[in-house]
């Protein structure tokens, strides 16, 4: 293959991979009552529709809280894990790391279903959110184990072993010397875990309550019915939160790795 | 060094919350919808008293669900190939191209996995549906007189699919693209093989343990999707995802619904190892 023709051929696949996303923008401002293209107009009215819906903004909010639960329970798990993986794990590394990462090879259908089945068996049932934020640990887990144990590739043991004979305290060896070396790889797991859950559909799908649907959920039921421009400016908003969430923790949080 | 009885026991907390949480939250109800399959049909509730096989025999005696599943393979088939077609030279443009290219693409490729999935699959609703862009563009210059059927079949199912999935085809194979020594192809280059014989008989070869990963990942999770076909297949095109959700939801068909969806993870699992068994032969050889 020709080098401009290699080329091409690559930005084609990488419009290829963004039309969508950029169509569900543009069409959110679209000004009139249904998607058609070119837009009729640019106006934000969808947007003023979708701040007024209150289905939505609850969604939003349902959203919010379990995607900040989750990154907070499955960061813990997921780097406690992890430092057991590299530090400690011996000859069960393999099976760690395998059983870590089940819940990315698994289906996310059958996770759902077999969730489903299960809270209701135990009686836990899904009128609380314990099936929901469950689920969702289980499929951000992967992600933090990941994303943690390799920032732990490079750590040398002997520096835990260093401040330990100097007299530091478990915990305090665990503050000084472990956490700030593998800061970026708690942060981006976090990071993951935070967006997957936000943005996960199948396991929420299955283990809603009444009156809990998160936002891609509340999306969907729309989506079968409706076809107004009101959609495209909730996905937009929800598009925006997520990349949000990226540059904040990249710029403020990056920053205070320095500061440890 | 004496180790003390209680430092022994610590690394094993470490792992202990994982531990449980996979034990309890994803072994125990794998196994439980095995046994939920076998369960009888409720009158009324999800699932009856006592165990049975008919879950399995009204599967295999009704054609209609063993016909889905050949449709979801199919479709699961196509999806993977594509991927693999589009997405191996942008994973060899991002493990070899020129660096400046390399940070964007990387970023493209990486970005539409921030976006989920409900979102990009409306996206597609949007382009390919018959009043959609695409058959608006094609409509307005001319070139067509009705709509072209891009939606509701199985033709606009891949191509969301394919959209979905290019990303976890791509990451793996560029990984395994960066691992190969670039003086390989150099060797080869120098002894006189030509470009195409470089790549056919180095990079190729040495990339298949990515294009194994990718392929597993992509069969395995286009065949468990459930938004891109229950949105864009509609009504008139179910895939096994999409029916095995549909009669757990909607029908409360619970025994039945399992009993369904083990026969899709079995049947995707059997190609998945053939898949495996094939590549690493080729591998040897």
């Amino acid at each position: 293959m020709s080098k401009p023709f290699f080329t091409v051929y690559c930005l084609i696949i990488y419009a290829f991979l963004l039309a969508p996303i950029a169509v569900v923008v543009i069409a959110s401002f679209n000004a009139g009552a249904f998607l058609t293209f070119p837009p009729q107009g640019l106006s934000f009215r969808w947007y003023l529709v979708f701040f007024n819906n209150e289905v939505f903004m609850r969604a939003i909010r349902t959203s919010l809280w379990i995607a900040a639960l989750t990154t907070v329970i499955s960061g813990i798990i997921g780097t406690m894990a992890a430092m057991f993986y590299v530090t400690h794990a011996g000859k069960l590394k393999e099976t760690v790391r395998v059983a870590m990462l089940a819940p990315l090879l698994l289906p996310e259908v059958l996770t759902a279903i077999s969730l489903l089945f299960f809270v209701y068996s135990v009686g836990l049932g899904t009128q609380n959110l314990v099936g929901m934020i469950v689920g969702h640990v289980l499929i951000t887990l992967p992600f933090v184990f990941i994303n943690v144990s390799a920032s732990m590739e490079s750590y040398d043991p002997a520096w835990s072993l260093a401040a330990q004979s100097l007299g530091a305290g478990r915990f305090t060896r665990f503050r000084r010397i472990m956490l700030p070396l593998i800061k970026p790889g708690v942060i981006g797991g976090c990071l993951f875990a935070f967006i997957i859950s936000f943005d996960v559909f199948t396991i929420s799908f299955m283990l809603k309550g009444v009156g809990m649907s998160t936002l891609p959920i509340q999306l969907f039921d729309y989506l079968r019915t409706n076809f107004t421009p009101e959609a495209a400016a909730v996905s937009t908003c929800s598009i925006v939160l997520t990349m949000a969430v990226v540059v904040i923790s990249e710029k403020v949080l990056g920053l205070r790795i320095h500061r440890f | 060094m004496i180790i003390p009885p209680r430092k022994r026991l610590g690394p094993l907390l470490l792992i202990a919350p994982a531990a449980i949480l996979l034990c309890v939250f994803l072994v125990l109800p794998y196994l439980n919808i095995v046994v939920m399959s076998f369960r009888m049909p409720g009158q009324g509730t999800p699932y009856g008293p006592g165990f049975t096989l008919g879950n399995y025999g009204k599967f295999f005696s009704d054609f209609f669900y063993v016909q889905q599943v050949i449709n979801t393979l199919w479709i699961g088939f196509l999806t993977t190939f594509l991927c693999l077609i589009l997405g191996y030279p942008v994973a060899w443009q991002l493990a070899r191209g020129a660096s400046t290219f390399r940070a964007l693409g990387y970023a493209l490729v990486l970005s539409p996995l921030l976006v989920g999935i409900v979102i990009r699959s409306y996206g597609w609703t949007i382009l390919l549906g018959n009043n959609g862009i695409i058959n608006r563009t094609l409509t307005g210059w001319g070139l067509i007189d009705g709509p072209l059927p891009l939606m509701y079949n199985a033709l606009g199912i891949i191509i969301a699919l394919v959209h979905v999935f290019l990303p976890f085809m791509i990451l793996p194979i560029m990984s395994a693209i960066q691992g190969i020594d670039p003086s390989l192809e150099a060797a080869a280059r120098s002894l006189g093989a030509s470009k195409v014989t470089s790549f056919r008989r180095i990079t190729l070869p040495l990339s298949l343990p990515g294009i194994q990963a990718g392929c597993i990942l992509v069969f395995v999770l286009s065949l468990s999707a459930y938004v891109t076909p229950s949105l864009i297949g509609g009504l008139r095109v179910k895939t096994m995802a999409v029916t095995v959700v549909d009669a757990l939801i909607d029908t409360f068909q619970w025994p039945f619904g399992s009993a369904l969806a083990l026969m899709l993870s079995v049947t995707g699992a059997i190609f998945v190892v053939i898949f495996g068994r094939l590549t690493v032969m080729k591998w040897k050889a």
